[in-house]
């Protein structure tokens, strides 16, 4: 079968799925999965035979993780989902991440409470990690208003980055066995100490392959007006770590806000890297006119790409895991809205098109090619 | 003294986790011990009903005949033979 590009959307309806031929003239969309019921995480798993998942979160009735084995054309449950041991005290709330791990049927899925949990068996069996989840920091953590999610799980080779909100960013050095908080340069504006060791509000890390110890991060900004205790903390929203996420250093300026959910790097070249800034108050971009904004040189300074974009009283968020960029030659961004449009940004953002304009509000988007 | 009889009735979006029964017969003296039946012998079923801790999920609410069980005894509530146990998810919109 020739190759197509292939979208999950998970939204607050259901999970969605869109496809294409590799032009990504049309794309055909099939849905939702999973009726009514929200999802805040989709993964396509490329390893072997293509397979989808979604985490359906049911406020009625708990939490269960969906899986395709026929690229999206129907979902079934796994056999089980995760759940805390029963003497833990704690409730499943929301699955908030669903990440590939080493084995080939092995995966990682962040939760809310703030925890990790690994299947070894594609999802039909899972196991708590207690080297994150019983962290003698794990009953310390607060929820952002999101609730408190753990929302990104990166995985490099024995290292494992996690980001959490609001916990901050822990990293581990032997496969997941044990974690430390691991915040240096990370800010919080909501606490009298401006740089703490832990409970800072990370909304979203990204990483690339080919820059080994490189990362990005857009935390929680929005503080440079500050003037309580601790004082202004601006530029404190985008960040770069060039040493395995030990330390962290701004490279917010030049940004019109600080503050926004996703971060993205392009496939091709670790010092392309995307943001979406918004107002801390409306949580949409600044003037009410959208722009993607692009790095090329590694946060260095910045570029508004905005071509195809309404020109103003557009009040849309785009959520942490709403933008995904996939992995062809010219590759093409993708992101979704709280207002249900999902947006294409073709030639690495050089020109947006609104793909689909009313679907319910979009908390997920994924894209491979397979 | 034996356990009464009571009916469960189950809701359309569950009846997937006990193999499309719309109703099933328990016997037991109190909510809490239908629910421990549940576990035994509808894990999949108790699963949506129950949290990992063995709490009713909190937004569903339990009945007994037409009485919430949260303005009798809770899950202790005793139940008598030929009780209908319903149990539904609260009233949501959006």
């Amino acid at each position: 079968m020739a190759d197509r590009v292939i979208l999950t959307i998970g939204t607050k309806k259901g999970v969605f799925v869109a496809d294409a031929a590799k032009p990504r003239r049309n794309f055909a969309l099939r849905g939702p999965f999973g009726p009514g019921i929200p999802v805040y995480s989709t993964l396509i798993d490329t390893r072997g035979a293509p397979r989808l998942y979604a985490s359906s979160c049911n406020p009625f009735f708990g939490m269960k993780v969906l899986r395709s084995t026929n690229m999206g054309k129907s979902f079934e449950e796994t056999k089980s989902a995760p759940a805390f041991p029963k003497d833990d005290g704690r409730v499943l709330a929301n699955i908030w991440a669903l990440e590939p791990g080493g084995g080939k049927k092995e995966l990682w899925c962040g939760v809310e409470p703030a925890s990790l949990f690994r299947s070894g068996d594609g999802g039909d069996s899972w196991e708590m990690v207690p080297g994150i989840s019983n962290h003698e920091h794990a009953r310390k953590w607060q929820p952002g208003n999101g609730g408190l999610c753990m929302h990104t799980i990166i995985r490099d080779g024995n290292r494992v980055h996690l980001g959490i909100s609001t916990g901050g960013h822990y990293l581990s050095e032997d496969g997941g066995a044990t974690f430390r908080a691991s915040n240096q340069g990370v800010g919080a504006g909501f606490a009298p100490d401006p740089y703490p060791e832990f409970g800072q509000c990370v909304h979203k890390i990204a990483r690339h392959k080919d820059a080994p110890g490189r990362l990005y991060m857009q935390n929680h900004g929005g503080w440079a007006d500050w003037t309580g205790p601790g004082g202004p903390r601006p530029d404190i929203g985008v960040l770069r770590s060039d040493d395995h996420g030990k330390t962290w250093r701004s490279i917010a300026k030049g940004l019109p806000s600080d503050f926004g959910f996703p971060i993205v790097v392009h496939p091709h070249n670790a010092d392309t890297v995307y943001v979406v800034p918004l107002e801390p108050s409306t949580r949409s971009c600044p003037g009410s006119a959208p722009a993607v904004w692009r790095s090329e040189n590694g946060g260095n300074s910045w570029s508004r790409l905005a071509r195809g974009f309404p020109k103003k009283q557009s009040y849309f968020t785009i959520l942490r895991d709403a933008m995904d960029v996939d992995r062809l030659k010219a590759p093409a961004l993708y992101f979704g809205t709280t207002t249900g449009q999902l947006w294409i940004g073709r030639e690495g953002g050089e020109k947006w098109d609104c793909l689909f304009d009313s679907l319910p509000p979009i908390h997920n988007v994924k894209v491979a090619v397979v | 003294m034996s356990a009464p009889t009571i009916t469960l009735h189950v809701l359309g979006a569950l009846r997937t986790y006990c193999a499309g029964a719309a109703q099933l017969s328990i016997s037991a003296h109190t909510v809490r011990a239908a629910l421990e039946d549940l576990e035994r012998s509808q894990g999949d079923l108790y699963r949506n009903i129950c949290d990992e801790t063995g709490m009713v999920r909190r937004h569903l609410n339990v009945f007994v005949n037409s009485d919430n069980v949260r303005d009798l005894d809770g899950v202790d509530t005793r139940l008598a033979p030929g009780d209908v146990l319903t149990i539904l998810p609260a009233v949501s919109g959006g």
